[in-house]
């Protein structure tokens, strides 16, 4: 607690201001509620008979350093005034930054990377009751009618992973990919899986993955956000701004969604008339009053509050810099596919990697519209796939191909995928047969693939079946994946944790996950 | 109360009755003895107390021939009257001691050789405390012949073995079985001939690479279970880690019956749903495979020998055991990590001070240290990578890219020996940098990204041992047939 009796010599102008108004004590009384009373009353009492058996037993005292299983908790304390200061990594880390591409909608694995030619065979027959029995669809109704892939496969490079002819520009870097084809999940609906695959749960409130990261590691470029969000597609993906929340973490952990022209973060810069130096002034009063606040209330997210408007004032300069991509060569961004000014994920791709070279820790890219359920042209397999494709098929190549020029693929984990996959099934909404195809959504399985730090190229893991329905092999679970990227990152999922409700909570949450040691390199 | 018991003295009615104790434990030995199943927790309670109470009838024990050798001694003559209370209290402590060990093996579930050994070993050092108190007795009262006195120092002198031998025992039992000798020093182990302490009995004609269990069950035990059941640490006192162990079985007994997969408690706990407590491997670990299950069931049906050929049994499972091990995590000690830390600690938070997220260790359990100068920018120069000179030698990955430094600082990049990891992209540095690394036998990966290198430096590069991608896009080399073959295969454009 702040000291109010300080010598006058040293108070602030501010605390003199406040000393000249006889009603300033009373304030201070006031801003202290019942609720406070009655809080700092028991836990006073508490405090005091716990203070005795703490100071006479020092094991007392060692045990709060000790997580719930008695192991020692990883210390992730820092100062107050730099709750984003860069730590060490539990272990030594195979990567350490993350840039995370998520086709929000779900894009159909048959048509990608799942190659079934016994699909091709038993297209347009009807489903085996087996394959529908105790499943719960999104639209489809009735019996379905099997449906083989929409466009033609093909083996590539020294992997021979297969490849549709949709995404011709990664093929090139398909040797360096890695797959898992086995993911599944629980959610059939967008926002809860969304949500389930970015924060490990389905329901809202949970920290997202790239809060946990920067809440273990920090950020080391202190005047960039060390959790950047980029959205392209027109569209906010269904799981909303949760998506990149910090639940029950400081919300100084949340990422932070730039817009990818103009201005990146809006009213970042000084209003017209306003000089650096007076905005300088003005952050000043408004930190010292926030400082009181927090030594009134203790309120961790004053801290916050006070750490965003110092980042955004060290922002003005380094965001526009690193947003700009005029600032690449015309043949880069040629490469990319990206025009400046518009919204387009070839841009965010671009300021992906910018973003990378000024070592943002967690860069997260959204793309929507991969919903392709065939109910109109934009969102089925026939047309508004193919557009997604093209959209993110030559940036997602070159940015691979960016990174491996400059040597930073090493430590940079990308990691590609959907929130579910799709159904092996034409989906038949209302039972019609629509005049655009598409698939349902399938919890059950579907493809993602890792690149870079930490995973080995060129393999494939887990297997689904002939129909590419059910998994046969090595499934993965969303918190596997989750486990297996913090330990990519050097930690140990178990001990990234925070206590919250009585629950050191964690981003895999209680059941267990495993690593998947198959895809380590 | 029975007419000649009246007539004994104390001391004599004390020894009866002690002998008598002694032969009802013998009895319950040999009638009931501990049989491997659980019984009355109550008993098993107070079982439990053996560990504590057997520490006064050795202490006792060990206490005698001290104070038989100090009683000669002619400053303490008074020693020697202690010497038969001393006795008297520590058979009845041996006694003691025994029934509660027997009580928790009966009622504990225990059973096996080393259970075995110990609770008779125990039986026989209460027996020769009573022994020692009675002919020391009849020292100390009668005159007697130095015949006698033999006796008695030589049957004091076995008690000492016994107690030796029996606790040694016990220790194992509660403490694993090679806890004592685990880290003896190489000369201690070699003269002990402690190599192969409770592995494989040497010369053993099971579970030789050529026969069934050597070559498929062994492995699977070693990949599944012996982080558990193994030579350092073995939960349930059991063992999986050689042939004679897996047969021994643990606490709760054999776990493998030949040709009979329904009593053999390890075919059961790895077919159990998985959900279920008793399942094997526990927690969260790897289950075993199918095909890896179907394999130590065909070698259970099969006679579980040690001896049976590998190719004698048919039709095994196609699909192979997955190689790839499971990620453990080892727990960090603070204090080995701040000592490897000590000698540069202080440099390190002073340059952290100044430079702050500038570096860091490695991770948590490292002392290596990690440059991040990228960030940076043009604030970064090469006063400021001067500034690292104290640590040099400690820095394994540095990135300077995109920083003002130029090739100024090649000494200074060239003394840090440990680089595996060196960043160049996007600044000034050359062909005198790249030159002056020479001594970076360490390094695995170098980014010249963007800068104004040329193939000048190349052969100072095809030099590092260790070098496995130089990253040179942007840079005026490109691939050509006249470089250096090694130095061309490791260039990344």
């Amino acid at each position: 607690m702040k000291d109010f009796s300080t010598p006058k010599s040293r108070q602030s102008g501010l605390e003199l201001l406040l000393e000249l108004h006889p009603e300033r004590k009373l304030v201070a009384l006031q801003a202290q509620t019942r609720r406070h009373f009655l809080q700092s009353v028991s836990g006073g009492l508490g405090s005091i008979f716990l203070g005795t058996i703490a100071s006479s037993n020092p094991a007392f005292a060692a045990a709060a350093k000790l997580a719930t299983d008695g192991t020692p908790r990883l210390d992730l304390t820092r100062d107050e005034k730099n709750p984003l200061a860069a730590l060490p990594p539990q272990f030594a880390a195979k990567a350490k930054r993350v840039i995370y591409l998520h086709m929000a909608g779900a894009p159909s694995q048959l048509e990608l990377f799942e190659y079934k030619p016994e699909l091709i065979k038993l297209d347009g027959q009807e489903c085996p009751a087996s394959l529908l029995a105790g499943k719960r669809f999104a639209f489809i109704t009735g019996v379905p009618k099997l449906m083989g892939p929409q466009y033609p496969f093909h083996q590539v490079g020294q992997s021979g992973h297969w490849i549709s002819d949709r995404l011709p520009h990664l093929e090139r870097h398909l040797d360096e990919l890695c797959f898992i084809k086995s993911m599944r999940t629980d959610q059939f609906n967008h926002a809860p899986a969304q949500l389930l695959m970015q924060t490990g749960n389905a329901r809202m409130g949970y920290p997202s993955l790239g809060s946990w990261v920067v809440y273990g590691l920090g950020t080391e470029n202190q005047n960039l956000p060390g959790f950047i969000v980029l959205i392209s597609g027109g569209n906010t993906p269904d799981g909303g701004k949760q998506l990149w929340g910090t639940g029950f973490l400081p919300s100084v952990y949340q990422g932070v969604q730039c817009r990818s022209h103009g201005e990146p973060v809006l009213y970042l810069d000084s209003p017209k008339g306003v000089s650096v130096s007076e905005r300088r002034n003005v952050l000043d009063t408004i930190d010292e009053l926030n400082q009181k606040q927090y030594a009134e209330f203790g309120n961790p997210e004053t801290v916050t509050r006070i750490a965003q408007y110092e980042m955004s004032f060290r922002m003005q300069m380094d965001a526009t810099d690193a947003m700009d991509i005029h600032k690449e060569t015309e043949a880069t961004r040629t490469k990319y596919g990206s025009k400046p000014g518009e919204s387009s994920f070839a841009n965010n791709c671009l300021v992906a990697r910018r973003l990378a070279e000024r070592g943002v820790r967690f860069i997260q890219l959204y793309h929507w519209g991969w919903d392709s359920h065939g109910s109109n042209a934009g969102d089925s397999l026939n047309f508004g796939f193919v557009k997604r494709c093209q959209e993110v098929d030559q940036p997602i190549a070159a940015l691979l191909s960016d990174l491996k020029d400059r040597g930073m693929l090493e430590d940079t984990l990308i990691v590609w995928g959907g929130e579910f996959g799709r159904t092996s099934m034409r989906e038949n909404r209302s039972g019609q047969v629509t005049k655009f195809t598409g698939r349902d959504h399938h919890p059950g399985a579907f493809t993602i693939w890792m690149a870079g730090g930490g995973v080995k190229p060129g393999i494939t893991h887990g297997q689904t079946d002939d129909l590419g329905y059910e998994i046969v092999k090595d499934p993965v679970e969303i918190r596997d994946l989750h486990a297996t990227m913090l330990y990519i990152l050097g930690f140990n999922h178990h001990k990234l944790n925070y206590s919250f409700q009585g629950l050191d909570q964690k981003l895999t949450s209680v059941k267990p996950a495993r690593i998947v040691s198959e895809i380590l390199a | 109360m029975i007419p000649w018991l009246r007539g004994m003295s104390a001391r004599q009615l004390f020894g009866l009755i002690t002998l008598a104790l002694i032969l009802v434990l013998l009895s319950l030995f040999l009638f009931s003895p501990p049989d491997g199943n659980e019984r009355t927790q109550l008993l098993q309670f107070f079982g439990r107390f053996h560990p504590l109470s057997v520490h006064l009838p050795i202490a006792l024990l060990m206490l005698v021939p001290l104070l038989e050798l100090a009683g000669r001694n002619r400053r303490f003559p008074y020693l020697l009257s202690a010497v038969d209370f001393v006795l008297g209290v520590a058979t009845c402590g041996a006694i003691a001691t025994v029934a509660l060990g027997w009580l928790l093996a009966r009622n504990g579930g225990y059973s096996g050789p080393l259970v075995t050994q110990h609770m008779w070993g125990g039986l026989f050092v209460a027996a020769a405390a009573w022994l020692c108190w009675f002919l020391r007795g009849n020292i100390s009262t009668e005159v007697v012949t130095a015949r006698k006195r033999q006796l008695y120092a030589a049957t004091l002198v076995a008690t000492v073995g016994l107690v030796s031998f029996t606790g040694h025992r016990g220790g194992q039992l509660s403490q694993g079985e090679n806890f004592l000798t685990e880290f003896a020093p190489a000369p201690i182990a070699s003269l002990l001939a402690l190599g192969d302490t409770g592995d494989a009995p040497k010369n053993s004609p099971n579970g030789g690479a050529n026969t069934f269990y050597g070559a498929q069950i062994q492995p699977l035990l070693d990949q599944h279970c012996v982080t558990c059941h193994g030579r350092s640490k073995h939960k349930s006192n059991l063992r999986l880690d050689n042939f004679e162990a897996v047969l021994r079985g643990g606490k709760h007994g054999p776990v493998v019956k030949a040709s009979d997969l329904k009593e053999s408690e390890l075919f059961r706990r790895i077919t159990l749903p998985q959900a279920d407590d008793d399942f094997m491997p526990p927690d969260n670990k790897r289950p075993i495979s199918a095909a890896d299950v179907k394999l130590i069931e065909k070698w259970i049906a099969a006679g579980a020998s040690g001896t049976l050929a590998a190719n004698a049994i048919k039709d095994l499972p196609s699909t192979v055991s997955n190689p790839v091990a499971e990620v453990t995590f080892e727990e960090i000690d603070p204090a080995a990590v701040a000592k490897q830390r000590a000698s540069l600690a202080s440099a390190v938070t002073q340059l952290q001070q100044k430079f702050p997220n500038l570096l860091d260790y490695q991770s948590r359990a490292s002392a290596d240290i990690v440059v991040s100068a990228s960030w940076l920018g043009a604030k970064f120069g090469d006063n400021e990578l001067a500034a690292l000179a104290p640590l040099s030698d400690r820095i394994v990955s540095a990135d300077f890219s995109s920083t003002a430094i130029t090739d100024k600082s090649a000494g200074a990049i060239a003394a840090m020996k440990h680089l595996r990891n060196l960043r160049l992209m996007h600044t000034k540095t050359g062909d005198t940098t790249l030159q002056a690394l020479g001594p970076l036998d360490q390094l695995e990966t170098l980014s010249i990204f963007d800068t104004p290198a040329t193939s000048i430096a190349l052969s100072t590069l095809a030099r590092l041992p260790k070098l496995q991608h130089i990253y040179a896009g942007g840079t005026k080399l490109s691939d050509n047939q006249s470089m250096p073959q090694e130095v061309r295969n490791k260039l990344v454009f």
